[in-house]
């Protein structure tokens, strides 16, 4: 089986293009994101959540009516899985479990109440979970960072970055923009960080199986255009890459639809993250990469590259 | 065949330990279906003793087998599961609070408690320096200094520096009293495979699986503990309603009523057999801890085979033979064995020692309003703790000393002013140092003077802790207790002693329950999803590169497993995000296939030999492989290390994972490929357009 003959795209000669593209991207989902703020669940913002099921489905706002006449402020409702299945969260900290399953059981005296899962988090351990998983993933952007310096030159290192939270970004500002559109039920907790991270490992190995095919290739076609090398690498490449994203979406797409509700969220991060990825490896880490020699070093690439990207001395 | 030995090792042996590993997760499995059926036949039976047949024959057959299993199967986490998780937080604020001098304490001290409370659920800073910050703001200026609010002992050398080294001192001990406390009730509360652990020096940690009733959870998690001081009442009188119970008891089976009890669940504890299996297990611990003197007891049952006798004996005494009975003749002198064979006993003290196994059985019984009221209305059965240390080195057994004790405490903890654990200079055994307020020494004084040569039970939260031997008039309030096993159970007595002198006060911070339906619904689409997910990804690989996708499916499946089963050795649990961890895993594992196997078609274009091309594809493939996994590696690391409980699940499998990918992607998947060139074949089917043919 093959789907490319020695493929021989010319991606990065729309590579402006893409750039403006990304960032115009990039400007829109956070200005959205800015306005319209991030939607914190339970494990960042603290408060109490209930997730109940009755025995035929009833209306949220006789839930919403129920729960708030028992007290507990700032409640929402929302659906969990099935139709008969419903999300009910509070700030409250306190007893709001306790209040929350009394309400219901006297407001629907015929419906079998059963309580799914409880989660209450007190609001320092909120706050703390933030700052715990901002410091993961910027600890996790320098461990790279100095990695791939050591690997391959600085450049390459600061290109792969850019393409990462180039990802990042994109891919939390999208996730929060669906959520807060109504399309989809993606509040920012832990599984939600828990993929992030994830996509922040994933888009890193895609720019890295890239780099480490322009490093093999320089050495093998010395004194070539860096862009055609570059070109030349991400075609080389474009096999695997196809494989590679292609399996891991097939896994990730069998995750959203059977998955259920606790695996959904997470799943669809990563299949935002990895297409991303991908796109970014090509367009954002090698543009970069290329933008930097041009505009910055000013270096000729027809004849200059080598200085920059020269192989370590053995 | 020979040259190819090391590699058929290398696909082997992985093979090997994964199946050996994860049999024991398959076994528990086998044998709880098992013991499902056996229940629910048992609860069809007629009659109770059928019943009681069925559960015995299970638990003969395979009880050994399922205990063994169930300690090295793969754990599955409570968000699968279903159960109870808690992080419980040291109040510090409630700490400082309680330290102070109940009569001292004035508005101005009530509201420096109060800001201090306000600012501290807001802020990292350690509670005792916004205490410190805002009581030289508020009190100070109203003359007030914190020697007015609390008592260190020795007026004298009283200072401030003295009572915040001490409260600094409360804060880091409070984490082990409450810990203590909180492992007993747990205990006590029979929650199976309960997970308690410190987090840091301020937090504990508890996986409690299985718990739904969150509301009796709490209240038991969050009651301030009680210790107290009893009277040893180990005489004559609890022996002889030991003795009426046994009586009681046995009428009642001979009247065929049998022991059923109120809870249905006890079934599985089945009694009548059980009893004479318990009492042959007293029997040899009374024979170790004894030598001889069996002369001293009157056997009604002489001439009967020794087997019969001992049947017999166990119908007769259904209650007594659950436990063993000793009698202490006097010091320095061997311990008696007793039976309960006649009502007349010696005058004296006692000593009860039972096997863990009984302990919930004994339980039911006593409860029983028909038992209880055999039970002299001043005293209560008290268990001990932890079993016996010395007789669980020597023998492995786990025995537990109870005690009959004076229901109106003699004293309780919060007399105590400090206790410590140290070592007596002369003949370095460990011993407990401590020391009461004044109040409490006078009473002490009395106490132990009324006492001597009697033993005075410490009891928190219904367990004794220890029960010494008053040796002297103890004044001053200045006590040493003695009698430690080693200095383990020394610390654990500190503990104890100073959870009465001060109540670790501890607050639920976070709360997760999941509803055993949930815990199903999530493992059954996590499974589908799964599974479907890997079915699609193993028909894809061999859909694009033929025989080395089937050889990268098997290294893919291989390292999954391999996971899996590394996961059930180290004790790890499996968790929703885990299962996440493992499908990205599989993610990266085929794309390491991936990279090597369009390196060998690459060069197979470039017109290598099948040889020289695999050769080539993986040595040119590594770096690229090494570079992604490392960089992947890193993120698992720091999230293992920043994360806690959900995300620390998914970092660890993701780190297996990968670890496991470079092995058998690199390794695995060589040999194999390999081994079936070994031939001299000149060709192999990675997918390539089949062009050249050979």
């Amino acid at each position: 089986m093959r789907y490319f003959k020695n493929p021989n795209i010319d991606f990065l000669g729309k590579r402006k293009l893409f750039v403006i593209l990304s960032i115009t991207l990039i400007i829109a989902c956070v200005l959205i994101t800015l306005i319209e703020g991030v939607e914190y669940g339970i494990d960042f913002a603290g408060g109490t959540e209930v997730a109940v099921q009755t025995t035929n489905p009833v209306a949220t706002d006789q839930i919403r009516t129920a729960v708030s006449s028992a007290g507990l402020t700032g409640v929402e409702i929302k659906s969990f899985g099935e139709d008969n299945q419903y999300l009910i969260r509070t700030r409250e900290s306190a007893n709001a479990p306790e209040l929350i399953s009394n309400a219901l059981t006297k407001a629907f005296p015929n419906e079998k109440i059963t309580i799914l899962k409880v989660d209450k988090i007190g609001p320092k351990i909120g706050s703390e979970l933030r700052m715990q998983a901002f410091w993961a993933i910027l600890l996790a952007v320098i461990v790279m960072l100095i990695y791939l310096a050591f690997r391959f030159e600085f450049i390459f290192g600061v290109g792969a970055i850019v393409a990462l939270v180039h990802d990042v970004v994109l891919t939390f500002t999208i996730a929060v923009t669906l959520n807060n559109l109504g399309i989809v039920n993606l509040e920012v907790n832990l599984s939600i960080l828990a993929a992030m991270l994830t996509v922040v490992g994933y888009s890193v190995n895609d720019t890295v199986i890239i780099f480490d095919r322009i490093r093999e290739n320089k050495e093998r076609h010395k004194g070539m255009n860096f862009i055609k090398l570059a070109n030349l690498s991400i075609n080389e490449t474009l096999s695997r890459t196809v494989n590679t994203v292609g399996t891991t979406l097939l896994a990730l797409f069998s995750l959203y639809i059977l998955g259920g509700p606790v695996l959904q969220g997470f799943a669809l991060i990563m299949i935002i993250g990895i297409i991303l990825g991908t796109y970014s490896s090509i367009y954002i880490a090698s543009a970069f990469v290329i933008w930097y020699m041009e505009k910055i070093k000013k270096i000729d690439l027809e004849t200059g590259f080598r200085e920059v990207i020269g192989v370590k001395p053995e | 065949m020979k040259r190819y030995f090391g590699k058929i090792l290398l696909v082997v042996v992985p093979v090997i330990a994964a199946l050996v590993l994860l049999y024991p997760t398959y076994q528990a499995s086998q044998l709880e279906q098992k013991e499902r059926q056996a229940i629910a036949q048992a609860k069809k039976a007629g009659n109770s003793s059928d019943s009681l047949e069925i559960m015995e024959k299970f638990k003969k057959q395979y009880g050994e087998a399922l205990k063994t299993a169930k300690a090295r199967r793969l754990k599955l986490g409570l968000d699968l599961r279903g159960g109870m998780y808690v992080t419980m937080e040291v109040d510090v604020v409630k700490l400082i609070e309680e330290s102070a001098q109940n009569e001292t304490i004035d508005e101005i001290f009530k509201d420096v408690i109060a800001k201090t409370r306000k600012e501290a659920s807001a802020s990292d800073e350690p509670a005792l320096n916004i205490f410190q910050r805002n009581f030289n703001n508020i009190a100070r200026p109203q003359g007030k200094s914190l020697l007015n609010y609390f008592d260190v002992g020795d007026v004298r050398e009283a200072s401030e520096e003295k009572i915040i080294a001490s409260l600094n001192e409360s804060i880091d001990k409070a984490i082990d009293q409450a810990q203590e406390v909180i492992r007993q009730r747990i205990d006590q509360y029979g929650v199976s495979e309960p997970n308690i652990q410190k987090q840091g020096t301020r937090r504990i940690m508890l996986e409690l699986p299985g718990v739904t009733n969150q509301d009796e959870m709490r209240s038991l998690l969050q009651t301030t503990a009680r210790l107290e001081f009893k009277l040893v009442r180990n005489y004559k009188e609890i022996v002889q309603a030991f003795y009426k119970i046994d009586k009681l008891l046995s009428e009642q089976i001979k009247r065929g009523k049998g022991f059923a009890t109120a809870d249905p669940t006890t079934m599985l504890d089945t009694l009548k057999k059980d009893t004479t299996k318990l009492a042959q297990k007293s029997d040899t611990t009374k024979v170790d801890t004894t030598k001889g003197n069996q002369d001293t007891v009157k056997d009604p049952y002489a001439g009967l085979p020794p087997e019969e006798a001992q049947r017999r004996y166990a119908l007769d005494h259904p209650f007594t033979t659950l436990f063993s009975t000793f009698f202490v003749p006097g010091k320095n002198q061997n311990i008696i064995p007793i039976y309960y064979t006649s009502d007349q006993f010696p005058e004296g003290e006692y000593i009860f020692r039972i096997p863990k196994d009984s302990i919930g059985k004994f339980q039911v019984l006593l409860n029983r309003p028909d038992v209880a009221a055999l039970i002299p209305a001043d005293l209560e059965i008290v268990i001990d703790a932890k079993p016996d240390t010395r007789i669980k080195q020597n023998q492995n057994i786990e025995i537990y000393d109870f005690y009959a004790l004076k229901k109106e405490p003699e004293l309780t903890g919060d007399v105590i002013s400090s206790a410590r654990a140290s070592f007596d200079p002369t003949t370095n055994q460990p011993i407990v140092l401590m020391s009461m307020n004044t109040d409490g020494a006078e009473s002490w004084a009395r106490i132990t003077g009324a006492n001597l040569q009697k033993r005075i039970a410490i009891v928190l939260d219904n367990r004794v802790y220890s029960a010494p031997t008053v040796q002297s008039k103890i004044t001053g309030g200045n006590s040493q207790i003695t009698g430690m096993a080693n200095a383990e159970e020394a610390r654990l007595l500190e503990i104890v002693l100073n959870a009465g002198a001060l109540k670790a006060p501890v607050q639920i911070i976070e709360e997760r329950v999941v509803g055993p339906s949930l815990g199903d619904d999530s493992i059954r689409s996590g499974l589908n999803a799964s599974l479907v997910a890997v079915i699609l990804v193993v028909l894809y690989m061999i859909f694009y590169y033929g025989l080395g996708g089937a050889i990268a499916d098997f290294a893919v499946i291989l390292n999954v497993s391999l996971v899996l089963s590394v996961l059930a050795a180290l004790g790890g649990t499996l968790t929703l995000p885990g299962i996440a961890g493992i499908i990205l895993t599989v993610g990266m594992a085929v794309d390491a296939n991936v990279l090597i196997f369009e390196r060998i078609r690459e060069e197979l274009d470039h017109g290598r030999s099948m040889r020289s091309a695999i050769d080539e594809g993986f040595r040119k493939a590594l770096s690229a492989i090494m570079d992604s996994n490392i960089t992947t590696f890193f993120t698992g690391a720091i999230l293992y290390y920043l994360g806690t409980g959900p995300i620390q699940g998914f970092a660890l499998t993701l780190m297996l994972g990968i670890l496991g990918t470079l092995f058998t992607a690199i390794v695995v998947t060589r040999a194999i490929i390999e081994l079936l060139m070994a031939k001299g074949a000149t060709s192999f089917d990675f997918g390539q357009p089949k062009i050249k043919s050979n």
